[in-house]
């Protein structure tokens, strides 16, 4: 119960399904009994290759009606299941910032324009001091009054990401939900952001779900690492844990995969195979078939989740005490009291 | 020493806009050695593309203008060349790989038919032995199920299968040089890292030296032999790979490194 009433933002057995195919025929899991805890604050990065259903998870989180099962809560309160009003509330805290700021912005307003627009739909503060809102919100982001005049045609890509972030932060909520939002971005800007990013979180004291597929990005920026898997999160645990001590074979490979930006490091160890088609998942664990790891059950049983204790052998180099909420879904780990 | 596949001595292009023309190239010289794998790295804007574009002769007259003093493929001249000779050579002795492999593949062919007519016409060869050669060449980019792959379309393929069935377009023909432009942009590490691996792979095999262009530090540090920093169409610094990442010389390339996580900086 205390646990349930202190995090913001809670996925609980969550599952999204589309009907796909000729005639609607075929139905693709994208999203698998999925929960996870976001604390307020909190940078939650979800990380995954594209059609593992990060986007899915995220989306569902606005509009969870639409999911098959399992619920969003939000201060402990069910989404689904909420008032009307209380949805618009709960839309004013969470926004969101999508991967495409050019194709997210509308063309025909003003940057200014767009950032009053939600203050006028939830009408926060006085009709008149929501333009002057609306700059000091520009000039928190790294914009000025003038850019305010601007159309998002005129700018450049990093200020067209400042504005989306600058929209999603006026109305002053405790969750932003960014998708992939520095994929289009060269690194010099995606620097720039991303340190607008972690500035605004302790300004604003925001919390941010952040899908990514970038893990160096992620390694810089978040606090904890769910790594998703057609559909499943088979790792999740604080981000210094991921990175140092990666639980799943999975994780690993896409640590791995990272081709270092230092000609002294390791070459990128490939991965073999693609991601299996969530039309036709495999039977067992889902990475089964391009784990390097395999063990025999492997096929057949599908791994529940676990939190880590002291290793049961498994893997043979970790040093250390295993920390807390570290959890992973993978057979080689055992229960600790198994 | 080794004569170069590839010299390229002060290019321009200038590209004509609505204020006028601007010059998005700017006296752009250097040689790829056979067997090179040589890094364009810079920024979106920078004239990476376009100096890409010149070198294999694809920018349209209307659009804008590519001017150098030499462009030479294993000495010969692409600039004095006529199109028609271009056409011969394009594909077959200088081929490339674009960025975004849905818009360079044609929507209305299998792949099958996109790649067999790589061999027709560069090879000669008949229809039966121009698909089992493309059948060969997709097993060898790493494409299991290659035989139903040839009947698919491209919207049926996921990204990396897109880029793989460019690559070995590309390389059907074991060209002198391929030109790679940001080939994996669009790709997840673990796809980026399948694609890279079997693009330097085939280019080791047949001797291939690849001009590969990408805004991506970890990639010009893990595949590359040497690297060339570009900024507003000017190469601004020219090194091996591992002297420009210990001892960067131009603050630019210096805040390309600063920018990017895991780097070693100074």
């Amino acid at each position: 119960m205390n646990r349930e009433n202190s995090s913001l933002l809670s996925v609980r057995d969550l599952v999204v399904r589309y009907r796909t195919g000729k005639h609607r025929g075929a139905e693709l899991t994208a999203v698998r009994n999925v929960s996870l805890e976001i604390e307020a604050g909190n940078i939650f990065a979800l990380v995954g290759e594209s059609g593992s259903g990060k986007s899915s998870l995220a989306q569902t989180i606005l509009r969870p009606r639409t999911a098959e099962s399992g619920s969003v809560l939000f201060h402990g309160e069910d989404l689904a299941n909420i008032s009307k009003s209380g949805m618009k509330k709960a839309r004013k805290n969470i926004q969101i910032v999508f991967q495409d700021p050019l194709a997210s912005l509308s063309p025909r307003r003003t940057v200014l324009q767009t950032l009053t627009e939600p203050l006028n739909h939830f009408r926060i503060g006085a009709a008149a001091d929501r333009e002057s809102r609306a700059i000091a919100m520009l000039e928190t982001v790294g914009l000025t009054a003038e850019d305010g005049n601007r159309y998002p045609h005129a700018l450049s890509g990093g200020q067209r990401q400042r504005v989306a972030l600058a929209r999603a932060l006026v109305v002053e909520p405790e969750l932003i939900i960014a998708d992939e939002p520095l994929s289009s971005l060269d690194v010099r800007v995606q620097a720039k952001i991303l340190d607008l990013i972690s500035d605004l979180r302790d300004k604003l004291s925001v919390a941010f779900l952040f899908v990514s597929h970038d893990l160096s990005v992620v390694r810089q920026l978040a606090d904890t690492v769910a790594v998703m898997y057609l559909g499943r999160i088979v790792e999740c645990a604080p981000a210094g844990e991921v990175f140092s001590r990666p639980a799943h074979p999975y994780t690993r490979s896409l640590l791995n995969a990272v081709a270092a930006p230092d000609p002294r490091r390791p070459a990128p160890v490939v991965l073999k195979g693609e991601p299996p088609s969530p039309l036709t998942p495999p039977t067992g664990c889902v990475f089964h078939k391009r784990c390097t790891e395999m063990i025999e059950p492997c096929s057949s049983v599908v791994p529940e989740e676990i939190e880590l204790g002291e290793p049961d052998g498994y893997p043979p180099k970790s040093k250390g005490a295993i920390n807390a909420n570290h959890r992973v879904r993978c057979l080689l780990w055992r229960t600790p009291n198994a | 020493m080794k004569q170069a596949a590839l010299s390229v001595h002060k290019l321009n292009v200038s590209v004509r806009s609505a204020s006028g023309t601007v010059n998005v190239v700017k006296s752009v010289s250097f040689d790829l050695a056979a067997g090179e794998v040589l890094a364009l790295v810079g920024e979106s804007g920078c004239g990476k593309t376009k100096t890409a574009e010149a070198i294999m002769r694809l920018i349209p007259h209307d659009i804008g203008q590519a001017q150098a003093d030499t462009i030479e493929l294993n000495g010969v001249n692409l600039e004095a060349l006529p199109e028609k000779r271009m056409r011969d050579i394009r594909g077959r002795k200088i081929s490339m790989v674009f960025q975004e492999p849905l818009t360079a593949l044609d929507p209305v062919f299998t792949i099958g038919s996109q790649l067999s007519s790589v061999y027709r016409r560069h090879r000669g060869q008949s229809k039966r032995k121009a698909r089992a050669s493309s059948v060969d060449m997709l097993d060898r980019v790493g494409i299991a199920d290659s035989r139903r792959i040839m009947k698919t379309y491209p919207h049926q393929l996921s990204g990396g299968m897109r880029q793989r069935v460019m690559v070995s377009m590309a390389m059907a023909c074991q060209p002198r040089v391929l030109i790679a432009d940001e080939p994996t942009t669009a790709l997840d590490v673990t796809t980026q890292a399948q694609v890279l691996s079997q693009l330097v792979g085939l280019g080791h095999e047949s001797g291939t030296s690849i001009l590969l262009i990408t805004h991506d530090l970890g990639i010009v540090a893990q595949y590359c032999d040497r690297a060339m920093v570009m900024l507003h169409g000017q190469i601004v610094e020219e090194a091996g790979v591992t002297e420009l990442f210990s001892r960067p010389q131009h603050p630019y390339t210096r805040e390309l490194l600063a920018a990017c996580p895991g780097a070693a900086v100074l």
